[in-house]
């Protein structure tokens, strides 16, 4: 009797769960446009069903490079332009502007578990994330080009550059970053080790932020941009092979050397200048660096001292020496938060004057405090200017612009190498972005590499950081990719980026049969919901991890829906 | 002379002076092998902070570049031991902004007695004031600071005076505050239990029943009793706030540049232990000198003052 009472009621459930589900939307993720009002809208069917989303602006109005982004058809994205972007390609092979699911993007939110887990179509995928030790990453088998040779990459960090070369004497990593200078002679000198120079293009600079005094006044600026030898800098902390700056972009990039050269080195005229200021006797401020061993600057404490040596004796200026934790470094200093000076620099991202100049110098960042017109509106003028030689004049009166206004103080584009074991097969550094790992053979089933720093977060549309972009750049793939020993773009994720005849409209045509590490299918609304919770203020996904989204900001001269 | 003067000669109050306990601890400290190491040394290194401008050939903040031929983090150049005598001596060589590190060395011996002195002595000071007043009184109050200094002491000391640092702010000023709050504890510890042996003698009855006010019975009977111990401890201490200060220079909570104290050198040049040993060999060669005589010194004073010992040395 009981039995019968059980049997009964358990059919009963198994009929009403069936009927449930059978009413039930279906449990896969949803290929709709979400109803947000600032999400792409959703565009008209193609033939086949494919609803194409769209990212637009309201007009051109609000400063920015974009009007728009369309997902025309599955592997069709068109990118509409305000204005001619000369560097537009070298724009969107850059690792921000990577491409996620867009199902990932809205389950997560744009924060959260896509700050540590990013979903990618690269050759790698995160398989775990130990904070303070290590990222390992598995191969991704149904990756759509050539795998990487080693199943498992390890990704550690140390600050200390004797600590990482250490690990490489050991045979405990296969490929470490950033040798110090000290260092490249036992390198060279070891059979079992090979040095692994970059060409990268950087420029380390002293700035400051001209909403705090006395860093408000012109002169007192200027003061410094005289007062300091950046030739005894060069000389005495970087390795052979840098250079003193004759502007902040480095001479090899087109236009980077435009206009008047920068200040000569004189004390006396320094300190007249500071006395026509009002501190005839210095005055008392701080130093803020983040130790964090950066071509840029191999040895921030040691030139940290050396500078606060020179303002001393060659100003008066009493500094105090204050390291800081390097993501709070940058946050506060990126955001114009630190009242000193503040030692920072920059690697080219892509070969375009753009890089350096418009990311520093454009309307919208608050780094050096007030944005200066005279600097940011000829940058704006050059942006849109194919032509190099047609744009030198403009760039020219940018440069010569910043010499006057000195937000900052260039002071050496330094040279920097790595370091390999001779057994690692492939053993490379990109001029921009970073090695890719699934380049590299270390003939074993795990590769690994070691790295100056701890990433800050892997959602890298809101990062600037490199030893963030690097694990990004393993994950998550943009639509072109830059050559392994050139600027010059290749395809990734688009086979191809064409422009119309003024170059204000891209159409670029998607790879067919890409898969995401999750299993799904990638297509043009990836790249629209991908571009859009970076690009859109309004998106209900553009959180991020600081929200700040600065490379979306900077490199297309705004944000959208950014009141 | 009186008749009574006359009648206790001369040799026994001359023993009576020598009895007292300070004199015979001090006798037999000088007796201590380890003592007399520790005090030579320490002798030696109050001599070279005394003297340092006169010892040191160079200003330990001021760089080298333009002023002689020297490279950065060049190493050890001693005439006598073959250098050419065509490049300038350093005889601890040059650190990475290139300023003489022997210089810095004998500078930074005058900052780290300073810091050993002057962290124990305000601990000591505190210490023994809070430990007075809490075993004096007794009762709820002795309970109340009782309980605070445990809670002081329950934390470990290093990671306090990190702490007291994160709030205060870097600098060598709040590592000195840090250090010393870290070890007022010990001090009102051993004061305490000192006075609540001292205070039930008779001695100090007899003071009571004559009129004495409460705090005289603490300063002038009490306390001083309680001194050759204090002396021990901060002795022991002094080494140990010196190496938490190098510590927390190290970490660049305590000393910022371009002092030259001997736990931020070492920090500044920690990544060039492989390549230039010469700049982390000698500001921790320093620091165990200075640390060890302390030590040493402290251990003579412990066992000059240990009944035991005296015993097996009347023996």
């Amino acid at each position: 009797m009981n039995k019968q009472k059980l049997f009964n009621g358990l059919a009963l459930l198994l009929a009403a769960s069936l009927l449930l589900a059978a009413c039930a939307p279906a449990a896969t993720p949803s290929t709709e446009s979400p109803s947000a009002p600032s999400q792409p809208s959703g565009g008209e069917p193609s033939a086949e069903g494919f609803v194409g989303d769209v990212l637009s602006a309201e007009s051109c109005d609000y400063g920015g490079k974009i009007l728009s982004i369309e997902a025309v058809d599955e592997l069709t994205v068109v990118f509409t332009l305000c204005k001619p972007d000369p560097a537009f390609l070298a724009k969107i092979a850059f690792t921000p502007f990577g491409i996620q699911p867009k199902e990932w993007i809205a389950s997560t939110g744009g924060t959260g578990q896509i700050l540590e887990r990013p979903i990618g179509t690269g050759p790698y995928m995160v398989s775990e994330w130990v904070r303070g030790d290590q990222v390992v990453f598995s191969r991704f088998d149904d990756y759509w080009g050539e795998p990487g040779s080693a199943q498992t990459a390890v990704l550690r960090w140390a600050a200390e550059g004797a600590a990482r070369l250490q690990e490489l004497q050991a045979g405990t990593a296969h490929f470490v970053t950033n040798i110090s200078p000290d260092d490249y002679a036992a390198v060279e000198a070891d059979p079992n080790l090979v040095l692994v120079p970059q060409d990268n293009p950087n420029v380390f600079y002293i700035g400051f932020t001209n909403t705090f005094a006395p860093w408000d006044d012109v002169r007192v600026r200027q003061a410094i941009a005289m007062g300091i030898d950046r030739q005894r800098i060069v000389d005495n902390f970087y390795p052979p092979g840098s250079e003193v700056p004759h502007s902040f972009t480095p001479c090899g990039i087109p236009n980077g050397c435009e206009g008047e050269d920068w200040y000569e080195f004189d004390p006396e005229g320094a300190r007249a200048l500071l006395a026509e200021a009002g501190f005839p006797n210095g005055f008392d401020t701080a130093i803020y660096y983040r130790d964090v061993f950066r071509a840029y600057l191999p040895e921030p404490p040691i030139v940290a001292v050396e500078i606060q040596t020179q303002l001393r004796e060659n100003l008066g200026i009493n500094a105090e020496v204050v390291p800081m934790e390097s993501g709070e470094f940058i946050e506060v200093s990126t955001t114009g938060g630190l009242d000193g000076i503040h030692l920072l620099g920059w690697g080219a991202d892509y070969p375009h004057v753009t890089n350096f100049l418009d990311f520093h110098f454009g309307a919208g960042n608050p780094q050096f405090g007030n944005a200066h017109a005279e600097i940011y509106e000829a940058l704006q003028q050059g942006s849109s200017i194919g032509d190099p030689a047609l744009a030198a004049p403009i760039y020219a009166q940018a440069n010569n612009a910043i010499k006057a206004l000195v937000p900052m103080v260039p002071i050496a584009h330094g040279s920097v190498a790595h370091a390999a074991l001779a057994s690692l097969g492939g053993a490379y550094y990109p001029p921009f972005g970073s090695n890719e790992f699934y380049r590299l053979h270390p003939g074993s089933d795990t590769l690994v590499y070691v790295q100056n720093a701890e990433p800050i977060s892997l959602f890298c549309a809101d990062e600037t950081d490199g030893e963030s972009l690097r694990p990004c750049q393993q994950v998550v793939e943009t639509l072109l990719d830059y050559e392994t020993d050139s600027g010059n773009t290749v395809p990734e994720l688009a086979t191809a980026c064409t422009p119309n005849e003024d170059s204000t409209v891209w159409t670029c045509t998607l790879r067919a049969g890409v898969k995401f590490h999750d299993g799904s299918d990638f297509d043009a609304n990836d790249v629209i919901a991908s571009w859009a919770a970076g690009l859109d203020a309004a998106n209900p996904y553009h959180v991020g991890n600081t929200g700040g989204f600065d490379y979306f900001a900077y490199l297309w001269d705004g944000l959208i829906n950014d009141n | 002379m009186t008749v009574q003067d006359a009648a206790v000669p001369q040799t026994e109050v001359q023993d009576y002076r020598n009895n007292s306990l300070l004199f015979l601890t001090f006798r037999r400290l000088f007796r201590q092998r380890n003592a007399q190491v520790g005090m030579v040394i320490l002798g030696f290194l109050v001599l070279v902070a005394i003297f340092a401008p006169a010892l040191a050939p160079y200003d330990p903040d001021r760089s080298l570049i333009g002023i002689e031929p020297v490279e950065k983090r060049a190493g050890p150049c001693i005439h006598a031991l073959g250098c050419p005598s065509d490049q300038p001596q350093h005889i601890m060589g040059v650190d990475g902004n290139v300023r003489d590190q022997y210089s810095r060395i004998i500078y930074g011996t005058r900052i780290s007695l300073f810091i050993g002195f002057s962290t124990i002595g305000l601990a000591v000071v505190v210490g023994t004031l809070i430990g007075a007043v809490s075993g004096y009184v007794g009762g709820w109050v002795d309970n109340v600071i009782m309980r605070f200094m445990d809670v002081i002491l329950a934390f470990p000391s290093f990671l306090l005076a990190i702490a007291i640092i994160t709030v205060l702010g870097r600098g060598l000023q709040n590592a000195l505050y840090a250090i010393a709050v870290v070890n007022i504890p010990v001090f009102a510890r051993l004061v305490r239990s000192s006075v609540l042996s001292i205070k039930e003698l008779e001695f100090v009855a007899a003071s009571r029943s004559l009129g004495a006010s409460p705090l005289r019975i603490l300063f002038v009977r009490i306390l001083p009793n309680a001194i050759p111990t204090l002396i021990v401890q901060a002795t022991l201490s002094i080494g140990a706030a010196i190496l938490e200060a190098a510590a927390l220079s190290f970490l660049g909570l305590g000393a910022q540049p371009p002092l030259a104290e001997w736990g931020t050198m070492l920090g500044s040049e920690r990544n060039q232990v492989f390549t230039s040993p010469h700049l982390v060999f000698f500001p921790g060669i320093a620091i165990m000198i200075t640390v060890l005589a302390f030590n040493l010194l402290g251990d003579g004073f412990r066992d000059a003052m240990d009944p035991r010992l005296a015993q097996l040395t009347k023996r």
